[in-house]
């Protein structure tokens, strides 16, 4: 069957035996995917395309097109029910952008840019999943698989090989190799296989190509988007007279302060920040404690140990805003590697086994705080209003978000000013 | 050694003629046999069946009762479902791995036990349930747990322990049309044979027969659709993977009207113009498979079943058992056709329904048990065999457990208030009913004025009572995990949702909950029922939201009236370093 169907009003052609997506494709309608691939059979597992099809959710990769279909796709609904899939696939993995060789050219990560994905919201499940480094030329990071099954059909339908299959259920799923030892070295696949180049994510890597691109020239840095800005919880209000200035408070829990140093990077701007703005309690004027009353608290860093806990709830109490700012706060970032290390085996490799140490013990002194077993966003311990990404994230973002503030309007940043590494 | 289990995985080969769509039941035998899938078991199935090794590997991790590692030589679960905990299963898991010592879930050093849990096996009314081996134990209180402790010790075998604990009636306490009446065997076939396929679909039509399993499709539309669906082959599938919590009434129809659930398929079998019939039988009633098998041979002999059934020409139609291996979501009509093709149990995309491309793509009827027994006795008897003088014209049969005078089974007519079947069950003091298992409904007794129908209080035949000392918060969470549990895994909102869930709700077990969290199960709900790809995401968090909207002081008792709690607890997080500190020489 031939016709036409109107997608969020717009009508477009099929033809016999097209799906929603694959008319909406040829149309050059955009509908968010992860696990659809035009070369593949649809598998219709992520979700992420769900669309209203004649009143009813549906995925749209394997829904065939009928004749007179109204299907709404760029709608809030849809568009807020996938980033939130987008939010669950990334705590359901280690999705640490920062260090991902992917980044940049990850289709997950584009998808939650184009969302407007600032924050994780779910707690961070911290997984601690096989890698598989035996092969010379591939490497496959399972705590990064979203179970698009891609390279399954790839390997199966284009390379003739099934390497890999999906095994397990529920949690326990997990993406198994097809070969006597289990291992990728021993399965026949070759890094010329269509396999080895489809995961859309940084699951199955080529070695030796990791960040061939620079930062700004990768596939989704600039990429415009292709469907409407969407709408973000709000941020409370700060009821500011005319000539009030805005307190803001910053620190850096478990971080580098490499947020901190993009923040001066608005450089000569700071002069006319600070005609709006007073700072209390920062690394920034050494001010070692907060106010009772802060408008704005910009935090750093993840959640490590019980003087990050302390240091936050004094923020929280004293703030009407908290912001988590860069990767290590949304997510736990480079901290949180460490998240399925026991923490008798991290302090040992510190103090007792590491390069160069001197005096080898465990420090017990009771002035230390304690660590705890993982490293966590900051969300995970304290209300946050809102979430600025990046590692770190641009200075054009820290004067962009704290303008809107001031000005009393809802923060809302730009598609190139979104970035997660 | 390793030849000996080349052996049996050849065996298992040779037995099922390598059939790959058998290799369930393949790897079943082999780990009922020696309590563990081997590699050389994987290696010698994989090439047997010319399939990846990780192909028969990923069905070893999708099934509960199939393991790659060594179980205990005596491999006993105890049934998880709430009806269980009720009457004392924790206590009674706890106890016997004291004695036993081991922990849930592993195995003894010495290879002899292994005590683990598993979701509800169907002995909800008698509990707390254990399997020992395969096969099912009732009513095992802390006594008894006791004496499972000696015979394992001593290492009796499982057969030569006391009979009576392995003897399963049926406690049929309301009996109507179905229950009340045993059929005669072969004189539905007869009758169907006479008046022919279009009046057989006609009378379910009459009858108002619609199908048992929850969803209501109407029965006759289902199996008139599979025969006017072109197909060279045409397959009746009967539903027998009762596993939703809470419900027992197919077990008591397969134990106690075998013949009449055979005549059932059988006669939709030549209604639809199916050579071939399957009864899909979970992994939890292997304990009935020998009788069903035993009816099906006599029926063979008989010729009711098999090659010119009652002496008809060319009238052919046959059934085999297939067993489940552990898996809810098997009980999903598309989900237990991947299972039965010997895939992993995962729902298909729909459409195409199985009605039109089901077992190896055919037209398909897949009935539950229920629906079948009742369409034997309406072709036996007429239409009017289901009707009654209420609103609506069938019968249900019910599972009825937990807090009431007589658990056990009841054939009601459509159309009986809540009410009174708490009546007839002598249920006092309750709090709340869930009708339909955990993705069905949750009744506080504002409603019992309510009625038993497919339009208003729609039940699969699950129907367990909670009264005024159960506190549904711990009900809503037994039910939740049960979903992260049985979650497939194969769409993201369900295999991550289901899993943030159970957050949610031991957080707020624990006393940890807050408003925020309320706010993040329905944000939750909302995601799982717009986006799941079958009924269990897509039901997911029903019974955390709707327990909470029904019974707010159970979860109000367990929560501050704060708006945000952390995601975990603080103190519990610095115990590994405090107790590193401690052992390091700290002063505390």
């Amino acid at each position: 069957m031939t016709g036409r169907i109107k997608i969020d009003g717009q009508s477009i052609p099929f033809a016999d035996g097209q799906t929603v997506m694959e008319a909406a494709t040829d149309a050059g309608v955009s509908i968010p995917h992860l696990c659809y691939h035009p070369d593949y059979e649809a598998n219709g597992s992520c979700k992420m395309c769900t669309c209203k099809v004649d009143g009813r959710q549906v995925s749209s990769c394997t829904t065939p097109a009928v004749h007179g279909q109204v299907v709404e796709s760029n709608t809030e609904d849809l568009n807020s029910a996938r980033r939130a899939l987008a939010q669950m696939l990334f705590v359901e993995g280690n999705h640490h952008c920062p260090s991902c060789e992917h980044s940049g050219n990850c289709v997950l990560q584009s998808a939650a840019y184009k969302l407007g994905m600032t924050a994780l919201t779910f707690p961070n499940f911290s997984v601690g999943r096989e890698t598989d480094a035996s092969h010379p030329d591939l490497l496959i990071n399972r705590d990064r698989c979203i179970y698009c099954e891609l390279c399954v059909r790839a390997s199966r339908d284009t390379d003739g090989k099934e390497v890999f299959c999906i095994s397990g259920r529920a949690e326990n799923k997990s993406l198994a190799v097809n070969s006597d030892s289990g291992l990728l070295r021993d399965s026949g696949i070759s890094a010329d296989d269509a396999a080895a180049d489809v995961c859309p994510v940084g699951c199955i890597i080529k070695k030796h190509e990791g960040f061939i691109k620079p930062i700004g020239k990768r596939a989704f840095d600039r990429r415009s988007v292709h469907y409407n800005k969407i709408a973000k919880d709000s941020v409370p209000g700060l009821d500011k007279g005319p000539d009030e200035k805005v307190t803001v408070a910053t620190c850096s829990l478990a971080g580098c302060f490499g947020c901190h140093m993009s923040f001066l990077d608005i450089d000569e701007r700071i002069v006319e920040l600070v005609e709006h703005v007073q700072f209390d309690r920062s690394p920034i004027n050494d001010i070692k404690e907060c106010s009772p009353e802060i408008d704005i608290g910009l935090i750093e860093g993840g959640v490590c140990n019980t003087e990050n806990i302390e240091t936050l709830r004094e923020f929280r109490k004293s703030c009407k805003i908290i912001v988590a700012v860069g990767a290590c706060a949304i997510g736990g970032g480079v901290p949180a590697l460490r998240n399925n290390i026991d923490v008798r085996e991290l302090l040992e490799e510190s103090y007792v086994n590491g390069v160069g140490v001197e005096n080898p013990q465990i420090p017990t002194d009771r002035e230390l705080p304690h660590i705890l077993e993982r490293v966590s966003p900051i969300h995970e311990v304290v209300k946050v209003d809102l979430f600025l990404p990046g590692c770190p994230p641009p200075a054009d973002a820290f004067w962009h978000i704290l303008n809107d503030i001031i000005a009393g309007r809802q923060p809302d940043l730009p598609y190139d000013l979104m970035q997660f590494d | 050694m390793a030849k000996a289990n080349e052996s049996r995985a050849r065996q298992q080969l040779s037995d099922y003629r390598r059939d790959p769509s058998m290799v369930l039941q393949m790897l079943r035998n082999l780990q009922l046999e020696q309590n563990c899938i081997t590699d050389t078991d994987i290696a010698v199935l994989a090439e047997g069946l010319n399939t990846p090794k990780t192909k028969v590997q990923s069905l070893i991790d999708f099934y509960s009762f199939l393991h790659h590692t060594p179980r205990g030589r005596y491999d006993i679960y105890f049934s998880d479902s709430i009806t269980d905990h009720m009457l004392g299963s924790r206590k009674s898991a706890q106890l016997l791995c004291d004695l036993l010592g081991v922990e849930l879930g592993i195995p003894r050093a010495d290879g002899t036990v292994t005590v683990a849990m598993t979701s509800c096996t169907g002995l909800c009314e008698r509990g707390p349930a254990v399997l020992v081996n395969g096969t099912a134990i009732d009513r095992v209180d802390e006594a008894r747990a006791r004496e499972i402790a000696d015979l394992v010790e001593s290492g009796i075998p499982v057969d030569e322990w006391p009979l009576e604990w392995f003897f399963i009636s049926d406690a049929l306490r309301k009996k109507g049309p179905l229950l009340d009446h045993p059929l005669t065997p072969g004189a539905a076939i007869e009758r169907t044979l006479e008046i022919g396929a279009a009046r057989v679909i006609d009378e379910l039509r009459t009858s108002q027969l619609r199908g048992c399993g929850g969803a209501g499709f109407p029965t006759h539309q289902k199996w008139d659709i599979c025969r006017s669906t072109n197909g060279d082959q045409r397959f009746v599938i009967c539903n027998a993977d009762e596993g939703e919590p809470g419900t027992f009434k197919d077990r008591a129809l397969l134990h106690g009207y075998t013949d009449t659930l055979i005549e059932g398929m059988t006669v939709c079998g030549l209604t639809i113009g199916a050579t071939k019939g399957f009864i899909y039988l979970r992994h939890e009633y292997e304990f009935l498979r020998q009788q069903i098998d035993h009816r099906l041979e006599r029926r063979r002999e008989t010729n009711l079943l098999g090659k010119n059934i009652l002496g008809h020409h060319g009238i052919h139609f046959d059934i085999d058992i297939y067993m489940g291996a552990g898996s809810y979501v098997c009980g999903e009509e598309s989900a237990l056709i991947e299972s039965l093709e010997g895939k992993r149990g995962i729902p298909r995309i729909r459409p195409p329904f199985p009605v039109t491309h089901g077992y190896r793509g055919r037209p398909t009827v897949v009935n539950n048990v229920e629906t079948l027994c009742y369409a034997a006795g309406i072709i036996e008897h007429g239409p009017d065999y289901v009707s009654h003088p209420g609103d609506e014209p069938c019968w249900k049969i019910l599972s009825i457990s937990g807090d009431c005078r007589d658990p056990g089974i009841y054939e009601i007519p459509l159309g009986t208030t809540i009410d009174e079947i708490c009546k007839m069950c002598g249920a006092e003091n309750t709090r709340a009913i869930q009708v339909g298992g955990p993705g069905g409904i949750l009744i506080t007794p504002d409603e019992f004025n309510r009625k038993l129908s497919f339009d208003d209080c729609n039940s699969s035949g699950s129907f367990i009572i909670f009264d005024e000392s159960r506190n549904m918060v711990d009900v809503a969470v037994n039910f939740t995990h049960f979903f992260a549990h049985e979650s497939c895994g194969f769409c993201t909102p369900c295999r991550v949702g289901t899993k943030l869930l159970v957050q949610l709700g031991d957080k707020i077990a624990d006393g940890h909950g807050a408003r925020m969290d309320i706010a993040q199960m329905e944000r939750l709900h909302r995601l799982m029922t717009q986006a799941s790809h079958c009924g269990l995401g897509q039901r997911a968090a029903v019974p955390l939201l709707t327990n909470y909207e029904k019974c707010p002081p159970c979860f109000v008792e367990r929560m501050d009236d704060v708006e945000y709690k952390p995601a975990f607890d603080v103190e519990a997080a610095i115990e590994r370093s405090r107790q590193i500190v401690k052992e390091e020489g700290r002063p505390q």
